[in-house]
């Protein structure tokens, strides 16, 4: 007998039929994944920055790659943001659910939903300071 | 017949679960504090880290904000490896190199932070 290959892997993503517990439940697992990915990037640039000899390197660069890897850059940094939201609001939903409060299932509906339109939110309004600060 | 195996209990759930909780109730305050100073951060590094890193309370959070931050994700991370990875040597290798990066990660980033303190 192989009892590694015969056990099932236990949440499957193919078979269930979506809704907005389920969409939740795994974009929060996503998120934190990417979270997780976006502290080690976050860490070493830290460490970079510090140990950094000769600032200003490539600042003047205005070539067709560092632009695109500008674009990607900051395209990752908007997405992180909204992972932060997003993990931060459905972790605060989800303590709420561990002292027993809001499993009802139309209230856990109605969170799932603000979850979403805060964390939407939070990153354009995010997004908009940013871009405030840097063009005004 | 052939019996359904079920996954024997390894016994330490409910204390994973109870130091996930407690390492996310301890990123509330930490997150909140990130948040109002990611922007300026963001947007120039370079002149605004050590500027940043310079203030006690700063050092002080990012520091904390950065070990319990790795320590919550390597915990979330080890469950989602458990459940979707069969292979009983590939769960313990994976979980093994999480807690490795975590540890690495965060012992360089105090230094780093501890060193723009200092200096700055």
């Amino acid at each position: 007998m192989q009892p590694n290959k015969a056990k099932p892997t236990s949440p499957h993503l193919q078979i269930y039929r979506w809704n907005i517990s389920s969409l939740t439940s795994i974009m929060h697992r996503l998120t934190g994944v990417a979270l997780y990915v976006a502290l080690v990037f976050m860490a070493w640039g830290i460490f970079y920055y510090t140990y950094n000899t000769s600032p200003n390197n490539n600042i003047h660069c205005d070539c067709f790659f560092t632009k695109i890897v500008h674009i990607l850059f900051c395209g990752a940094v908007i997405s992180s943001a909204f992972c932060l939201y997003y993990h931060f609001c459905n972790g605060i939903r989800h303590l709420f659910w561990d002292i027993g409060k809001g499993f009802e299932l139309k209230t856990a509906k109605k969170t799932g939903y603000l979850v979403i339109f805060l964390a939407l939110l939070l990153t354009i309004i995010t997004v908009s300071i940013a871009v405030y600060l840097k063009f005004f | 017949m052939q019996k359904t195996k079920i996954a024997p209990s390894t016994k330490h759930g409910f204390r994973h679960w109870l130091l996930q909780k407690i390492s996310a109730v301890a990123l509330i305050p930490l997150v909140i504090w990130l948040i109002l100073s990611f922007v300026n951060i963001g947007l120039d590094p370079q002149g605004y880290l050590p500027i940043f890193f310079s203030y006690p309370l700063n050092a002080f959070m990012g520091i904390l904000f950065f070990c319990f931050g790795f320590y919550h994700g390597s915990l979330g991370l080890q469950v989602i490896i458990e459940d979707y990875i069969t292979n009983k040597a590939k769960v313990h290798f994976y979980v093994m190199l999480v807690n490795f990066i975590s540890i690495t990660t965060s012992v360089a980033v105090c230094i780093a932070i501890l060193k723009l303190h200092i200096t700055n």
